[in-house]
C-alpha cells in the first residue's frame, strides 16, 4: 500500500454470488480491496471478472451476498466510481473534448474545461481534441476512455481490461498513470488476463468458473508455484521438482549442503502463467 | 429542466449535427414519400374519390412513420455500445436519459413537421385558412413528439439492433389499418375498433378530420387534443418506467 493511504476496505464482497438462469456466473465471492490499492482481477475468458466489476458499478445486483463500495451500496456512491468498460464505450462522432464534457456534466463539475485540459494534456491527446473519436486508434480511444473515467476524480476506479489491444509502449503508459493514481490515494480494480500485467498489481485474485482460486500479493503467488531445481555433479545433473518452493527449497537444498561434488544448483521458477494454469487445473480436476 | 437532461439533449444534438447523412435522409426522406403518395393519390383522383380527406392524414402518417423508426434505434445501438451502462454510472437517471432523447429528437421532430406540412400545401394546394394550418402543424408535431416516445419505448425491449426490426411492423400496420387512414375505424370489427385505440395515429386521425371540416378549431375539439396528449404522457413514462439499466 502507498504511504499515507488510509487502512480501510474501499471494496468489500461478502459471499457475493450472481445467477443468470442456470448459468451460475459468480459463486460466493469473498474479497476485500484496501483503500491505495492497485487490485488485480485474473482470469481467463469467461471466468467471472467482467460480472464481478458490473456488481461493483450497480449496473446488476448479487443474487446472493454484497457487494460494497466505501462501504456503502454501489448506486449510492457512483459519484466516487470511475469506470472503464471493455469497449471504449465512446461516443465516436464526437471528440475526445465533447466526450469528457458529457461524461463530466453529468458530476455537475465546476470547472468542467480547465478539467478536460487537464486531462487532455494527462492522456497525451491535446493535439486530437477536435477530432472524431472514430478517427482514433484503438489506442488512442483507450484512452479517451481512461479519461473520461477519470473526469470526476473518482476514489475508485473499476477499470474492465484498460489495456486489451494497447501496444506494450502505451500499456507501460497506463501503468505509470494507474501507478500514480493510486499513489495519489485512488483504489484500483483492474481486470486483465495478461500476466505480464497482473505481476504490476498490489494484489491479486485468480478468478476462474466464478471462483476465486487464490488472492493475495503476485510475489507470494509465484511461490505458490513450483520450482524445478537441477544439481550438477559434473556432467552428471539432478533433476527434482518441488511444489510451494519457497517452503520447500530449504528442505530440499539441505543434502546438498557442503557436498564438493555439486558443481553448480539451477533453480527454474515456474512463471505466473503456468501458476494460474495450474490454479485453474486443480480447480477443475477437483 | 435538470442539467442531466439538457446534457444528454446537447449531446444528442451535437451527433445529429455531425451526421449529416443521417440528418439530411431524415429531412428529406418525409418528403419523398409524400412526393410519390401525390402520384398514387393523383390517379385515384377520378371525381368519384376524394383524396383531399386523406392528404393531412397521409402526411401525418409519414411523420410518424420516419420519427418512429428512427429513434426505435438509438437506445439500442447505445445498449451495444456500452454508452448506457457508461451514463448511468456516471450518474445519469432513466429520466435524464428519456428527457434528453425525447428534447433533442422533438427539435429534428419540429423541422420535420414543418417540412412535411409545407411539402403537403404546396403539391396538393392546400386551401385551408392559416388558423387550420397551424392547427394541423400541431397535431403532426404532437404526433411526431408521440413517435419518438413510442419508438423509445419500443427500443427499451430489443438488445440488439437486429431485435427493433419485428418491432416496426407491430406498431405501423395497424396505424394503417386501424386509425382510420385507410378504412373508417367504425366499419372495423368491435375488437380491432378498441384496438385502434392502441395506435397514436388512431387519435391523431380523428383530431385532423375534425379540423379539416369548415370553421373547425382546435378549441372545439379539445378533448379529442387531450387524449392525443395523454396518449403521449403515457408513453413517455412507459419509456422512462422501462428503460432498464441490466438485463
Amino acid at each position: 500500500m502507498p504511504p499515507g493511504a488510509v487502512a480501510s476496505n474501499a471494496v468489500e464482497l461478502a459471499h457475493a454470488g450472481k445467477r443468470y438462469g442456470r448459468i451460475e456466473a459468480l459463486k460466493s465471492i469473498d474479497l476485500s480491496i484496501r483503500s491505495g490499492e492497485i487490485f488485480g482481477l485474473l482470469g481467463p475468458n469467461g471466468a467471472g471478472k467482467t460480472t464481478l466489476i458490473r456488481l461493483l458499478t450497480g449496473s446488476t445486483a448479487p443474487t446472493s451476498g454484497s457487494a460494497k463500495i466505501l462501504g456503502q451500496a454501489p448506486r449510492s456512491v457512483r459519484s466516487q466510481i470511475g469506470y472503464m468498460p471493455q469497449a471504449p464505450a465512446l461516443y465516436e462522432d464526437l471528440s475526445p473534448r465533447d466526450n469528457l464534457r458529457f461524461f463530466g456534466r453529468a458530476h455537475s463539475i465546476k470547472s468542467i474545461e480547465s478539467r478536460i485540459d487537464e486531462l487532455l494534456d494527462f492522456s497525451n491527446l491535446r493535439e486530437r481534441e477536435h477530432d472524431p473519436v472514430y478517427a482514433f486508434s484503438g489506442g488512442m480511444k483507450q484512452r479517451v476512455s481512461l479519461a473520461c473515467a477519470l473526469v470526476h476524480r473518482p476514489r475508485v476506479l473499476l477499470l474492465d481490461e484498460p489495456t486489451a489491444g494497447v501496444d506494450p509502449r502505451l500499456r507501460a503508459e497506463f501503468w505509470k498513470h494507474f501507478r500514480a493514481l493510486a499513489g495519489a490515494g485512488a483504489t484500483l480494480l483492474i481486470s486483465t488476463h495478461q500476466m505480464d500485467e497482473a505481476v504490476l498489481c498490489d494484489r491479486l485474485a485468480v478468478l476462474s468458473d466464478g471462483c476465486v482460486l487464490a488472492c493475495d500479493t503476485p510475489r507470494e503467488l509465484l511461490h505458490r508455484g513450483r520450482a524445478t531445481i537441477r544439481v550438477w555433479r559434473g556432467a552428471e545433473v539432478e533433476t527434482t521438482l518441488v511444489d510451494n518452493y519457497r517452503d520447500a527449497l530449504p528442505g530440499v537444498l539441505r543434502p546438498y549442503n557442503l557436498d564438493p561434488s555439486v558443481t553448480r544448483i539451477e533453480i527454474e521458477q515456474e512463471t505466473m502463467d503456468h501458476v494460474v494454469l495450474s490454479l485453474i487445473e486443480a480447480r477443475r480436476n477437483a | 429542466m435538470p442539467d442531466r437532461t439538457i446534457a444528454v439533449a446537447r449531446r444528442v444534438l451535437r451527433q445529429l449535427a455531425h451526421d449529416r447523412r443521417f440528418l439530411g435522409l431524415s429531412l428529406l426522406a418525409p418528403l419523398l414519400i409524400i412526393y410519390v403518395s401525390k402520384a398514387a393519390l393523383d390517379s385515384l383522383n377520378t371525381g368519384f374519390f376524394d383524396v383531399t380527406r386523406f392528404v393531412v392524414p397521409i402526411g401525418a402518417f409519414v411523420v410518424h412513420f420516419i420519427t418512429y423508426v428512427l429513434c426505435a434505434i438509438v437506445l439500442v445501438r447505445e445498449r451495444t455500445a456500452q454508452t448506457l451502462a457508461r451514463m448511468f454510472v456516471n450518474g445519469y437517471r432513466q429520466a435524464d436519459i428519456i428527457g434528453g432523447y425525447v428534447l433533442a429528437y422533438t427539435c429534428l421532430a419540429t423541422v420535420q413537421s414543418l417540412l412535411v406540412l409545407g411539402a403537403l400545401s404546396m403539391l396538393f394546394h392546400l386551401a385551408y385558412p392559416v388558423a387550420t394550418l397551424l392547427s394541423i402543424y400541431l397535431i403532426i408535431w404532437l404526433l411526431a413528439v408521440i413517435s419518438i416516445c413510442l419508438g423509445i419505448f419500443v427500443s427499451n425491449f430489443a438488445r440488439t439492433e437486429g431485435q427493433v426490426f419485428p418491432f416496426i411492423p407491430m406498431v405501423t400496420v395497424p396505424g394503417i389499418f386501424l386509425s382510420g387512414l385507410v378504412i373508417p375505424v367504425e366499419s372495423l370489427p368491435r375488437w380491432a375498433q378498441w384496438l385502434s385505440h392502441a395506435t397514436p395515429l388512431y387519435y391523431a386521425n380523428q383530431l385532423v378530420r375534425q379540423i379539416i371540416q369548415p370553421h373547425a378549431t382546435l378549441a372545439q375539439n379539445w378533448p379529442r387534443l387531450a387524449a392525443l396528449a395523454a396518449y403521449g404522457l403515457v408513453v413517455l413514462f412507459l419509456a422512462t418506467g422501462t428503460l432498464r439499466e441490466s438485463d
